[in-house]
């Protein structure tokens, strides 16, 4: 049946030299920022977030009626050409309303994020690379203070200490706030600070700070980036709440909670004083929420190739 | 084919489809794949025409299988004993009472110690290989007629792998239990096999007795992979033998034989057509056009 | 019931008490830093009157004095009086106003839970079919939806005619008392924790479906009920049941804001009213209750946990 064998070397042509295709290397942000790129419903999310900042920013130059005007036509009047949300129950124009509140909820959000962020991160790497004292009180404080009921404290904040401009709101949730971001950078801190590039950094002879910023820090960025962007529209919700409750930013300053809180009464006659701002809010949560869960699988190590 | 009692070994490298062959016979393959043709018979039911009910009679009752790890194929949250009594009744074979008095027996069968309070253990309680032994009790309790062990002692140290093996081969013999045996490791199936069957690229390339496959191998692979196996009476001069290459990728296969690429003694035909699965011996069959006996016969002529 | 697990108790109880002392402390100094006092109000300012209830509160006395009393009072369970409805002992109407709360807090997570798990186990098994991008769908639209959101969503189907023949029955009836006035305030405030609830269990599902000892639980031969529900759902509870303590928590804080619209009088309203009113015995009465509830909240869930999953135990 069988003549002499051709060769007895193999022939290579069909057999894949590598399991794996070669692709051009890529850093975990190019990587990460593909995958994001799939994501049709994060996509979305971030076009209508990027609408919100231009609104929230067009409106602290213009808006088509100023915010606290009253009286511009009979109150509780429906979407006209003039006024193309209608007028409350003031006769303020709801669409310039809605744009102020975009503003207000922006500030807020971006303003949460920041400072309950910086604070987060600060005390939690501090809390778990150096353990010992600092470590027990951040981490008594966490225990402490987690499980409590966020809104109550921050009711009692704002409403005790009686100020209600948006610098003691933002400082107000911030406080609340920053205790989750704590908790995850003190535990990435933790595990990050067990491997070997930190020991070989040691060896070295680099200094702490330098260890922190420039290594621990920029591995923990990823959970770090999906936690801040959730606490965007925690804070906004919790805004809302408050000046649903009327103890939010001081009128004439608009509010969509507060809105919100002025349409309830109107529901069964004009209820587009209460169903416009609420949509703004929900939009805005879905998109953040969109977003994300987006950046969250995007940057999730467990599935990168 | 597996006839009765029988202890038949599947080796092939991984990827080459001998889990999946398992698990198609109890059509446990997860979506998406499938079924797409071809025939699965026992004692004479065709396993892929069976209804869903048929299907749930048929697994664990006729046909038992375990898997490669332990540790999590058993679920973390029940009691072991709980969990072997629960494959009993689930057949109505035995009723409650009397899947829990087999309990303990079936553990003692395993060789676990002190089995009655073990029974009340849970899965993290128990080592390694005493996992893999609850597990076989598990799959024995229904007396079924073939018990199919994917790579049983890959997860497990030298020593248990052992121990294992020699208790699927006891409980061979006292039971009469058919058993396949997954894995890729030639010396396991040395030790527990008469017959031996050799998968590459999702193909039986070789079937036959276990003496005559490893003293007469007639495939290249079968031969290249027995070659293979370091020798414990080598000097440091000889060269280790290794298969070079890598198994093809079967969204884009060879033409021809699969194995031709990496084969030293193939010659023209083999890029060209794929041979059939023919006797080559008494029992074994061999997927090759060249075949060693006529291949060594030609070295030694060239040479 | 071990004797860790009546040590891991005790610790949790003691933990409880401290946290509640120590952050109502943190109130109660705070609040009597503020310049002013309750009864610096709407109402005319009449010096004697204004003293005789200073001085019946106590509060002409020094802080620190004031805190010892309190405190006192707060270890032997009472919470103190009303400065704005005098003679009102705070501790029953506290417990009075849970009550209320806890009933509406009650059927809130009954909804939440039965939707959220039944749902979430479905959409797992029926992964990528229609049910499964509806209700995903729907699950990312009701955690964006906050309560009063909800609250006004639900007032209008009920009044717009949705439900006509019964809508005017719902619209005028909003308040407390009668069964049928529950399901309007307690879906508003349990849609949100669906959502959430149902993400994480249709998650938690999926991963454990995939897992080796389901796969082994199905080669048993045993029936479908049994594999999904004894084999997989027990495994994929334990996350979702640590989460449920948080979700106490948010059920809790948001109970509030539906107290508020829909006037129902429970602590909620209470909290609210107090703060507006400056009545901040009760405010610091109400919110020591909240810390205690929540901490209770969060030890039952933990004491859960034994139950299901073996390989925790204290």
């Amino acid at each position: 049946m069988a003549t002499s064998p051709s060769s007895f070397e193999p022939d290579t042509t069909f057999v894949a030299t590598d399991t794996y295709e070669v692709g051009e290397q890529m850093s975990m942000w190019q990587d990460a920022w593909r995958r994001l790129r799939r994501n049709r419903l994060a996509l979305v999310g971030m076009a209508i977030v990027t609408i919100l900042i231009l609104t929230a920013i067009i409106s602290a130059f213009w808006t088509p009626y100023p915010v606290w005007i009253q009286s511009l036509g009979p109150t509780y009047q429906g979407p006209t050409a003039k006024h193309l949300f209608g007028l409350d129950d003031s006769g303020r124009d709801i669409l310039s309303r809605l744009m102020g509140g975009a503003q207000v909820s922006m500030i807020v959000g971006v303003g949460t994020a920041t400072l309950s962020s910086i604070i987060g991160i600060v005390l939690g790497l501090l809390a778990g690379f150096y353990r010992g004292w600092v470590d027990a009180v951040v981490s008594l404080l966490i225990n402490i203070f987690y499980g409590l009921p966020d809104l109550l404290i921050v009711l009692l904040i704002v409403a005790v200490t009686q100020q209600r401009g948006l610098q003691n709101i933002i400082l107000a949730i911030s406080l609340t706030a920053w205790l989750g971001m704590a908790r995850l950078v003190r535990g990435q801190t933790l595990s990050l600070r067990e491997r070997e590039f930190v020991e070989a950094a040691r060896s070295v002879g680099t200094r702490d700070v330098h260890l922190l910023i420039r290594h621990i820090f920029p591995n923990a960025l990823g959970p770090i980036i999906v936690q801040a962007t959730f606490v965007i529209p925690a804070a906004i919700l919790f805004e809302a709440f408050l000046s649903y409750l009327g103890f939010g930013v001081k009128p004439p300053t608009p509010s969509w909670g507060a809105m919100a809180s002025e349409g309830y009464r109107s529901l069964q006659f004009a209820p587009h004083i209460i169903l416009i701002p609420a949509a703004a809010l929900c939009l805005t949560l879905m998109a953040f929420n969109f977003m994300g869960d987006g950046l969250r699988d995007a940057l999730d190590p467990r599935m990168r190739r | 084919m597996v006839h009765k009692g029988e202890t038949v070994g599947i080796v092939g490298e991984s990827g080459c489809g001998k889990s999946v062959t398992a698990l198609s016979v109890l059509r446990l393959i997860p979506d998406p794949g499938k079924i797409v043709g071809g025939h699965i018979f026992f004692k004479d039911r065709e396993v892929t025409r069976m209804s869903a009910e048929e299907l749930r009679e048929f697994r664990g009752n006729d046909v038992a299988m375990i898997f490669q790890d332990p540790m999590t194929s058993l679920n973390p949250v029940l009691r072991i004993g709980f969990q072997i009594k629960e494959a009993m009744v689930a057949h109505e074979r035995f009723d409650n009472n009397a899947a829990e008095e087999r309990v303990v027996p079936m553990l003692k069968k395993v060789r676990i110690p002190a089995p009655k309070d073990r029974a009340k253990n849970y899965p993290h309680q128990f080592s390694g290989g005493m996992r893999q032994r609850a597990m076989i009790a598990m799959g024995l309790s229904n007396e079924p007629g073939l018990l199919i062990a994917d790579e049983p002692t890959t997860a497990l140290d030298v020593t248990v792998q052992a121990q294992i093996i020699e208790l699927l081969r006891d409980l061979n013999r006292e039971m009469g239990t058919a058993v396949v045996l997954i894995t890729h490791n030639l010396a396991v199936v040395a030790s527990l096999c008469t017959r031996v069957i050799v998968m590459y690229a999702g193909r039986i390339v070789e079937q036959g007795p276990t003496r005559q496959i490893f003293y007469n191998p007639q495939h290249p692979y079968t031969w290249s992979l027995l070659q293979s196996i370091p020798r414990i009476d080598s000097t440091q001069h000889d060269k280790l033998l290794t298969i070079s290459g890598l198994p093809p990728d079967l969204s884009n296969p060879p033409p021809g034989c699969l194995f031709h690429p990496r084969c030293r003694f193939r010659v023209d035909r083999c890029s060209k057509q794929e041979p059939p699965l023919e006797e080559v011996g008494p029992g074994q069959d061999a997927r090759c056009w060249v075949l060693m006996k006529n291949a060594l016969a030609g070295a030694e002529s060239t040479s | 019931m071990t004797r860790g697990t009546l040590i891991y108790i005790g610790q949790r109880l003691l933990l409880i008490t401290l946290t509640a002392l120590i952050v109502s402390s943190i109130v109660f100094i705070g609040v009597h830093q503020l310049p002013g006092n309750a009864f610096l109000s709407e109402r005319s300012p009449n010096p004697s009157a204004e003293q005789v209830l200073v001085h019946h509160y106590g509060l002409d006395r020094p802080w620190p004095v004031q805190y010892v009393s309190w405190l006192t009072g707060v270890l032997h369970g009472d919470l103190g009086e009303s400065l704005v409805n005098r003679g009102v002992k705070i501790t029953p109407l506290v417990l009075r106003e849970a009550r209320v709360s806890a009933t509406l807090g009650f059927w809130a997570m009954v909804f939440t839970i039965t939707l959220g798990m039944s749902l979430g186990i479905l959409a797992a098994v029926k992964q990528n079919t229609l049910l499964d991008y509806v209700a995903s769908f729907c699950a990312v639209i009701g955690y964006s939806m906050p309560s009063f959101v909800t609250a006004t969503f639900l007032v209008l189907l009920t009044v717009t005619g949705f439900f006509a023949w019964s809508g005017g029955l719902v619209y005028e009836n909003i308040g407390w008392g009668k069964p049928e006035q529950i399901p309007v305030p307690a879906i508003s405030l349990g849609l949100l924790p669906s959502a959430i609830i149902f993400r994480l269990t249709r998650a938690s599902m999926l991963e454990v479906i995939r897992q080796d000892y389901v796969r082994t639980a199905w080669a048993k031969g045993l029936r479908s009920r049994i594999v999904i529900i004894r084999h997989a759902l027990r495994n994929a509870l334990i996350p979702v049941i640590t989460i449920l303590g948080p979700i106490t928590t948010g059920v809790i804080t948001g109970s509030i804001v539906i107290e508020y619209i829909f006037g129902i009088p429970g602590l909620g309203k209470e909290f609210i009213n107090s703060i507006a009113n400056r009545d901040y015995n009760v405010v610091i009465g109400v919110f020591t209750f909240y810390a205690i509830l929540v901490g209770i909240a969060n030890l039952l869930v933990d004491l859960v946990y034994p139950i299901l999953d073996p390989r925790i135990r204290y």
